[in-house]
């Protein structure tokens, strides 16, 4: 085997400028390759943290079907009992408890359908990023039991402000239809459509008692330590709660978006990196059939010294590889510490940030590279020299010696 | 017994549309310790019927046993195995594997062998040392003239301690002086060491080292002389 990385390793430097600009070539696509997926993995730890801090969570108990029938005869009759029955269960960061409604908003001008949540003020914050969008006005505050925070889209339409009074009607679960006055403390701007339009935010404990629900909620949304954590984690919860009439959704579930945006990311990237490999295969094979034409009489030689035909197809796929996996790691390398340097400072994209925010995306990406796509690129630079490395190899093997040695 | 033994060796390619014989019904007997050399003119088959005695040709047709194994009957990885072990070659030029040092090139046989690293080596050096190489053993085949690349040919073709050596036209890419002082390189280890050796060539200076000249005449032999 040294033998065969011994001969192949010299045989690249032969050529010298030859060999180096087809490791450049190889470098370079690596470089970008792994910088692109190191982009592409932060954008979607970003997009995936972003949609589930949010609103929906990790995790969210409901009655069974709720999420299909959004009846609020689908209840949660007594929360405490189940909060306790999960208590201590590994992997459960926060949890809160919410009434989710669908109504209608008006206001003195307008009017307009409204996603009603009611959310316990202090502990939402812990757990998705509401609060954090109010960017005019304040807040929900515990004991202030008619503020409303409206998205901006829903107050523009409803032509209501700060102070300003709304209307909200919801169907209760008994059928009939209920209506209370809010007033408006705070405007959110989060840049996500079905937010800003659509969502009227008001105390936990007001919602349960204008809807008819008593101590009873619609969701326990969960926050899980991470997304590795979240498989295991609802097989848990489904175990402790089994019999009790209830479903545990993952963030994906409740809303595949997410999903799909880093699987479409995740496609995408295969074909960049199907690309790549193809661009990089041909320069390497060229290469490489190059240096086997010029090596023709050697190769003649060897086999009439008695090297077998395996040997010289082994040799020359260790020729190839050698020659591959210098380049991708000199790109790899390059790549990924680029990709650490503008891990640590974020890429500045504020400029496209409305768009951005659509997709939950932040403004600052940070690159980072994890271990699937690390794996992914190597493996696919392997198998790319391996590939490009069978064609030269194989005519290498079925080389007659006396054929090849008449070569000059 | 003889250490060759071809018999009716024949072999014709197409050229347009006539039919060329490289080899007309040779037959040839090589005792061991020979120092035999294939004489002629270009095109009179010496280099295919030397191809075919190291089992890098086939013949169309006849029978062909060296060191007592029937060469047409083996595969192809066999007729590899048999050169390594029982053949060792040395031919006009390009003789060398570029990238490897002298003293490399002389080992690299020993090594498919499977001989030890520092086996190989002593013996690489040695072989070196016997051809008038002391102290080129790290030099690469750019590094040294072209009749220092052909005695290292002649080392490495040795170093395994073949049965058979065969050379085709070593000389042809070396100056007068040079060329003879190989030939005399060749005939000493022969006359020393008993080695055996079938040598393709025109050159009057092989020619006359000959021991047995087998002159060759469109793919024939037309004479053989015990010299």
């Amino acid at each position: 085997m040294l033998i065969y990385l011994q001969l192949g390793w010299r045989n690249l430097w032969l050529h010298p400028v030859r060999s180096a600009l087809t490791a450049a070539a190889l470098a370079v696509g690596m470089a970008a390759l792994t910088f692109l997926s190191a982009m592409n993995d932060g954008w979607m730890q970003q997009i995936k943290g972003n949609f589930a801090l949010t609103l929906t969570g990790h995790l969210q108990i409901h009655a069974a079907g709720f999420e299909q029938s959004r009846k609020l005869a689908q209840h949660i009759a007594e929360p405490d009992a189940i909060v306790q029955r999960i208590d201590g269960i590994a992997g459960i960061r926060q949890l809160v408890r919410r009434v989710r409604v669908s109504g209608l908003a008006s206001s003195a001008g307008s009017n307009g359908g409204a996603l009603i949540y009611g959310v316990e003020a202090a502990d939402e914050r812990e757990i998705s990023r509401l609060a954090g969008f109010v960017q005019q006005g304040r807040w929900l505050l515990p004991d202030d039991v008619r503020g409303v925070v409206l998205g901006a889209g829903l107050a523009d339409r409803l032509h209501v402000g700060l102070g300003d009074k709304v209307v909200l009607m919801a169907s209760v679960s008994n059928g009939d239809i209920a209506s209370e006055v809010f007033r408006v403390r705070g405007l959110l701007h989060s840049g996500v459509m079905d937010i800003d339009d659509l969502l009227a935010i008001i105390p936990l404990r007001m919602a349960q008692q204008w809807l008819g629900l008593g101590d009873a909620v619609t969701d326990i949304v969960i926050r899980a330590d991470d997304f590795d954590t979240v498989d295991p984690l609802q097989q848990r919860l489904a175990q402790a709660l089994q019999g009790q009439g209830l479903e545990i959704l993952r963030w994906n579930d409740i809303d595949p978006m997410a999903q799909q945006w880093a699987d479409f990311a995740d496609a995408y990237t295969w074909v960049v990196l199907l690309i790549v490999i193809l661009v990089v295969l041909a320069e390497v094979l060229n290469t490489m059939l190059m240096s086997l034409h010029e090596r023709i009489r050697e190769f003649g030689l060897m086999g009439a010294m008695g090297v077998r035909s395996s040997q010289l197809f082994v040799m020359v796929v260790w020729e190839t590889m050698l020659l591959v996996m210098l380049g991708s790691l000199i790109g790899f390398l390059l790549g990924g510490g680029l990709a650490w340097w503008y891990g640590s400072r974020g890429i500045d994209l504020s400029q496209f940030a409305v768009a951005f925010s659509f997709m939950y995306m932040d403004p600052v990406i940070h690159p980072a590279l994890q271990a699937a796509s690390c794996l992914r690129i190597l493996g696919a630079a392997l198998i790319g020299a391996l590939a490009a490395g069978l064609i030269p190899a194989w005519k290498a093997a079925r080389l007659e010696p006396v054929e090849a040695l008449r070569e000059l | 017994m003889a250490l060759i033994r071809a018999d009716g060796l024949s072999k014709g390619y197409r050229s347009g549309d006539s039919l060329v014989r490289a080899l007309d019904g040779v037959s040839l007997d090589v005792p061991q310790g020979a120092f035999v050399v294939l004489a002629g003119r270009s095109g009179s088959g010496k280099t295919t019927l030397l191809n075919m005695l190291g089992g890098l040709d086939r013949p169309d047709s006849g029978s062909l046993v060296v060191a007592g194994h029937d060469v047409l009957r083996m595969s192809r990885d066999e007729r590899a195995a048999f050169r390594l072990h029982h053949l060792g070659f040395v031919f006009q030029a390009y003789n060398l594997i570029r990238v490897l040092t002298a003293r490399e090139n002389v080992a690299y046989v020993l090594q498919l062998r499977g001989m030890e690293k520092r086996q190989r080596l002593a013996l690489a050096d040695r072989w070196l040392a016997e051809v008038g190489l002391q102290g080129f053993e790290h030099r690469r085949p750019d590094q040294m003239s072209g009749g220092q690349q052909q005695r290292v040919a002649v080392a490495r073709a040795l170093a395994a301690s073949p049965d058979l050596v065969l050379a085709d036209e070593p000389t042809a890419n070396l100056d007068s002086h040079t060329g003879a002082n190989l030939i005399a390189l060749m005939r000493h280890l022969n006359e020393q060491q008993g080695i055996t050796f079938v040598t393709a060539s025109h050159d009057p200076s092989v020619i006359a080292a000959a021991r047995t000249l087998v002159t060759m005449q469109d793919g024939k032999i037309v004479d053989l002389r015990e010299g």
